[in-house]
């Protein structure tokens, strides 16, 4: 056991001395972002200060009073024109006769009262909750995930081109505790980057929202995004929980490519393993997408390619697919809590399967020089 | 004597090329054994199967009786070994490069470290970092990686290689003394005769795969036969006349107006009268010693044709 904790030491010794400078221009990126958004927001609003918060109640109220006058409208153009159709939600929404308009429109008002008597919020009502669909979903742990990946694949592969892992190896420890380590070093190294993300863009979420927000409240995720959040469709789960739940998810997506780039990393050296997984994470969202589209050209159907969402390259950030079904909108179809578990399995499954190949690997891997 | 290794009939293939053909040999406790044979011979491969980097597709090598691939942990608890192009982590002093390595083994004893730094002759540039390094000094601090641990062998795959002569110096009496006082077994690899002449109680001598020759140096060098070197006035008259000679073996020398002649016998006064009768000048006939050099080169055969031959084509592995 201690011997682990050594080589866990000294791999966060080799990844520190020798990247520093990624880690230094990551936290650098971050700090430039967040100038350009507050001096954005500065000249945009006019004030250097927080904006004063809104409670998420209010903003519910006010989109039951958009509801009703929506009915008003639509009861109006039912008596001069009966029997006609609208369109909800612009181009490409479904074409509804009037009274099923209605209908959905009252629908959303019983859902958000629901809502405000149960004390449950849409989970985007709390700046944390945000920061973690963004930070954890978005743009960010895009990023992030291939900078681990980068890293990941030069655990094994740089050693072996920097001819120390022929030292490594034929010391005392045993190949599956180098390999545990170099897995754990990582995984330790990148939840520390993840949770700093996560905290940095809260308190950018905190000032931009007025507030920081509470943290043990009840929050409501939808199960099916395409669905508005109400009775029946409903996880309800304190936003602490959620905020869990979304960094466990996102270190699952990093868990799973650094798997895979430590499965490269045992059979290459520095430059090919960097390539190799470089290409992967950048390529084969590429490729999905490509093969997505060509496949709702022959079938005219969205949902054809939805099965693509269960290669692993597409469910490295879960979050992501949770994140556009929060709040009491509805959102495309594929998203919310059931498409997030799901794709959380199919995570799990290929996070073990890289590992378990790449410990097959390894332990028999001979070093020739 | 307990053997410290024991190699008992070592067989590795790559693809098609057999690299190692049955090799057996033993290390003996408190013994320096020179490991000798030209490059491709087979020394490296066969030090890395010990060092548990490769495995071996036949036979086994054990250290202290434990198996080097199935129980590599607990072989490797006793060797300390450098490999040919030592490598280190460019990006951390050598000071910080023994301390990754002194971890893998235990709580990081410093004052060793200083020491070992010391030995080696590292001292002053020991917080360098190792990419400012120059081959010979990656070379010293390979060593003292070598010796972290207090090792009871040292496994050293070409410790001269980049080392200046005063390196090589110091090198050969570091290690005479690590075996003399700490009665460390020393098991290290050459091209190089000069060191292994001057280091080892036994050598072995690995040509293509196969064990040519070990045993102590004074039987390998106790080779039959006798060999003279005779400076002529004409090298071709001579030859042709040492050839009448029975039992000689006449070549042009090495050197300019002289012949070299081998025989199984001492047959000088015979070659000298034949010369003078022949009315052939003779201004020197002298007897030369077969040092380790030409045993070396009869062994391996490096010297036949060409003096720098291309080597021979693989022999094919077994079926």
């Amino acid at each position: 056991m201690s011997v682990l904790v050594s080589l866990i030491r000294n791999e966060f010794e080799k990844t520190w001395r020798s990247r520093w400078i990624v880690f230094a221009v990551l936290f650098g990126l971050f700090l430039l972002i967040a100038c350009g958004v507050y001096i954005y927001y500065v000249a945009s609003q006019h004030r250097w200060t927080p904006p004063a918060p809104v409670a998420w109640q209010a903003q519910l109220q006010d989109q039951i009073k958009a509801n009703q006058r929506e009915i008003t409208n639509l009861e109006q153009i039912k008596e001069q024109a009966p029997g006609g159709t609208v369109r909800i939600g612009g181009r490409g929404g479904p074409d509804l006769n009037i009274d099923q308009a209605i209908a959905q429109s009252k629908q959303a008002i019983t859902d958000d009262q629901y809502l405000i008597d149960n004390n449950i919020a849409p989970v985007q009502s709390f700046p944390v909750a945000q920061a973690a669909l963004f930070a954890l979903g978005g743009i960010v742990m895009f990023l992030l995930t291939r900078i681990f990946g980068w890293l990941a694949s030069e655990q094994i592969a740089g050693e072996r081109s920097d001819r120390t892992l022929t030292t490594l190896l034929s010391r005392p420890p045993s190949r599956n505790q180098v390999l545990l380590a170099k897995g754990f070093a990582s995984f330790l190294i990148s939840l520390v980057v993840v949770l700093v993300t996560l905290l940095i863009v809260y308190a950018g979420f905190s000032f931009f929202l007025g507030s920081p927000g509470s943290l043990a409240d009840q929050a409501g995720v939808a199960l099916d995004g395409s669905k508005a959040l109400g009775p029946g469709n409903l996880l309800q789960v304190p936003v602490w929980l959620f905020v869990l739940m979304c960094v466990g998810a996102a270190m699952l997506g990093v868990l799973c490519v650094q798997g895979m780039s430590l499965l490269i990393s045992v059979v290459t050296g520095r430059w090919a393993a960097i390539g190799i997984t470089l290409a992967l994470l950048f390529g084969a969202p590429l490729v999905s997408t490509v093969v997505a589209g060509i496949l709702f050209l022959i079938s005219g159907s969205q949902d054809s390619a939805h099965f693509l969402n269960y290669f692993f390259f597409n469910v490295l950030l879960p979050v992501g697919s949770v994140a556009p079904s929060f709040g009491n909108a509805t959102a495309a179809p594929g998203s919310g809590v059931n498409e997030f578990t799901a794709e959380l399995e199919t995570l799990a499954v290929w996070t073990f399967a890289f590992f378990l190949a790449a410990w097959l690997l390894f332990r028999r891997k001979q070093e020739a020089g | 004597m307990p053997a410290v290794v024991e190699v008992a009939r070592l067989t590795k293939n790559f693809g098609r090329l057999r690299a190692l053909n049955e090799v057996s040999f033993g290390v003996e406790k408190g013994e320096v054994l020179g490991f000798l044979g030209p490059n491709g011979a087979g020394k490296t491969t066969t030090i890395r199967i010990l060092l548990g980097l490769l495995h071996p597709d036949g036979g086994t090598a054990k250290i202290n009786g434990h198996d080097c691939w199935t129980d590599h942990a607990r072989a490797a608890d006793f060797f300390g070994a450098t490999l040919e192009q030592p490598g280190f982590y460019g990006f951390l002093s050598g000071r910080d490069n023994l301390r990754q390595f002194a971890r893998m083994l235990g709580p990081v004893d410093e004052k060793q470290i200083t020491a070992l730094l010391d030995t080696v002759g590292m001292t002053e540039r020991a917080d360098d970092k190792v990419k400012r390094y120059s081959m010979g000094m990656r070379q010293r601090l390979a060593l003292a990686q070598a010796l972290l641990g207090k090792p009871s062998l040292l496994v050293l795959d070409e410790p001269t290689n980049g080392l200046d002569p005063n390196g090589i110096h110091g090198l050969r009496i570091l290690l005479r003394k690590l075996a003399t006082e700490q009665g460390l077994t020393i098991f290290f690899s050459s091209h190089l005769l000069s060191e292994v002449e001057e280091l080892c109680d036994r050598v072995v001598v690995l040509h293509r795969g196969e064990v040519k020759a070990s045993g102590p140096l004074s039987d390998i060098m106790n080779v039959k036969g006798f060999r003279y070197r005779i400076d002529v006035s004409d090298v071709d008259k001579a030859l042709a006349v040492v050839r009448t000679v029975d039992g000689a073996h006449a070549d042009p020398g090495t050197l300019k107006d002289s012949i070299t002649v081998a025989s199984d016998t001492d047959i000088a006064r015979q070659v000298n009268y034949a010369l003078v009768s022949a009315g052939i000048g003779v201004d020197q006939l002298v007897r030369e010693e077969k040092g380790l050099e030409d045993v070396y080169i009869q062994l391996t055969g490096v010297a036949a044709g060409s003096p720098l031959s291309s080597p021979p084509p693989p022999p094919a592995p077994a079926a």
